[in-house]
């Protein structure tokens, strides 16, 4: 469903990691680890085509990309001048995929944010419209970059409930340094 | 043109629309500039009158600016407040460069006729012959095919290098050279001054330019977009 084959990734002569193997399958939830600028992220992005990888290969679960991946992380940001009604229904023209506006932003609790522009959200808020938009299409395989960071302990179960929900759909790949959040994977990579 | 091409293309043109009327950064400064401009010259040869040809240089320089203030921003500003990846995960970068660019188009004839209107209102000029007003709408609107398609693509094309502004100011003078020459013609045409079919040729020249840039366009953008 989700791999990767001697892949590896260099930034000028640094090689941040090499030689990379797994391959995930429904249930399978990958837990990416490691030290801050170990390439957590970076695999992350890899995975979801936003960088080229320097050597190797990725597998991608069959389909349109842009349905069969979800994808969440810190660094992505959303429209400040959109609200998140706006986000959904933008998402789901682009991909092609059912908005599902109110089910979704019921999961994530922001229906009664649903019409504030996003420059008036919290980052816990933010990070919730990213897990909404990166489950809209009920992706195949769900890469999460530290899902949990920036969320209180409702928004922390509700990544948890994502995960677990994830793994009966498809696959899932987390990056994270909370070790609690170890027992959502089914694998562990450490990346030195 | 399938149906979720143009689903596509119209919902990053509706987001761009929507990002626009509630930030005011592009459309304000570019009418803000222009109305500056028509009123620095409308000072300048206050009762004199100034030669079709010339109008038509200054209307130019002014369309230039205004445009190079606005549209390469629709890019730049996407990687700026970090919205690019988000934009290249949901996608296609064809529908990206073609919403963008027809919002562009939008956003300089918008710019393109307020600009004219306001020099004819406010200056006095003076040619060989009366005003065309079909000419000089056709020269506008030429104008705005052209310089969207041209400055899009070279928004498009700049908007990941980290010395973006360097790099556009490089790329686009090839890209605007040629809409220069013909836009000066077209819109002194328009204005009274040239031979007719000069202008006229000229001013369908700019549509052209327009069409091939947008058309060329995401097939560039799309070797770049990802990388």
């Amino acid at each position: 469903m989700l791999g990767a084959e001697g892949l590896g990734k260099r930034y000028g002569p640094r090689w941040l990691f090499r030689d990379l193997r797994f391959t995930l399958e429904r249930g399978d939830s990958l837990i990416v680890a490691g030290e801050n600028g170990s390439g957590k992220s970076t695999l992350l992005k890899l995975l979801a085509g936003l960088v080229s990888p320097s050597e190797g290969t990725i597998s991608l679960p069959t389909g349109d990309a842009r349905t069969s991946l979800g994808y969440s992380a810190l660094d992505l940001n959303v429209y400040p001048h959109l609200t998140a009604i706006e986000h959904l229904l933008l998402a789901s023209r682009l991909r092609g995929c059912e908005p599902q506006v109110q089910p979704l932003l019921e999961r994530v609790s922001l229906t009664r944010a649903a019409n504030q522009r996003i420059g008036e959200f919290s980052t816990g808020m933010r990070a919730r419209l990213k897990l909404a938009i990166a489950i809209q299409a009920a992706p195949k395989a769900l890469l999460l970059d530290e899902p949990s960071a920036s969320l209180d302990q409702a928004g922390r179960e509700l990544a948890e409930e994502i995960i677990k929900d994830q793994r009966e759909r498809g696959a899932c790949v987390i990056a994270t340094n909370d070790k609690a959040e170890w027992r959502l994977g089914t694998h562990v990579l450490e990346l030195a | 043109m399938s149906s979720s091409w143009r689903k596509e293309i119209s919902a990053l043109f509706v987001k761009e629309v929507q990002s626009e009327l509630r930030g005011r950064s592009g459309l304000l400064n570019s009418l803000l500039f222009s109305l500056v401009t028509v009123v620095a010259v409308s000072l300048a040869t206050f009762g004199h009158s100034i030669s079709a040809t010339f109008a038509a240089g200054m209307i130019w320089v002014a369309l230039l600016f205004a445009s190079s203030v606005a549209l390469p921003r629709c890019f730049t500003l996407e990687e700026e407040q970090g919205t690019g990846d988000l934009l290249r995960l949901l996608a296609r970068p064809h529908a990206v460069f073609w919403g963008k660019a027809l919002y562009n188009l939008l956003l300089i004839f918008l710019v393109a006729l307020v600009l004219g209107g306001l020099f004819l209102a406010l200056v006095e000029i003076r040619g060989d012959r009366p005003v065309i007003p079909w000419l000089f709408l056709l020269s506008l609107l030429g104008a705005a095919g052209a310089l969207a398609g041209a400055v899009t693509l070279c928004g498009a094309l700049v908007a990941q290098a980290a010395n973006r502004a360097t790099l556009a100011g490089t790329i686009s003078l090839p890209l605007l050279l040629p809409v220069l020459f013909l836009g000066v013609n077209g819109t002194r045409a328009g204005l009274g001054d040239g031979v007719l079919e000069t202008g006229l040729t000229a001013s369908i020249g700019l549509l052209c330019y327009g069409v091939a840039s947008l058309a060329i366009g995401p097939y560039l953008f799309a070797a770049v977009w990802k990388h």
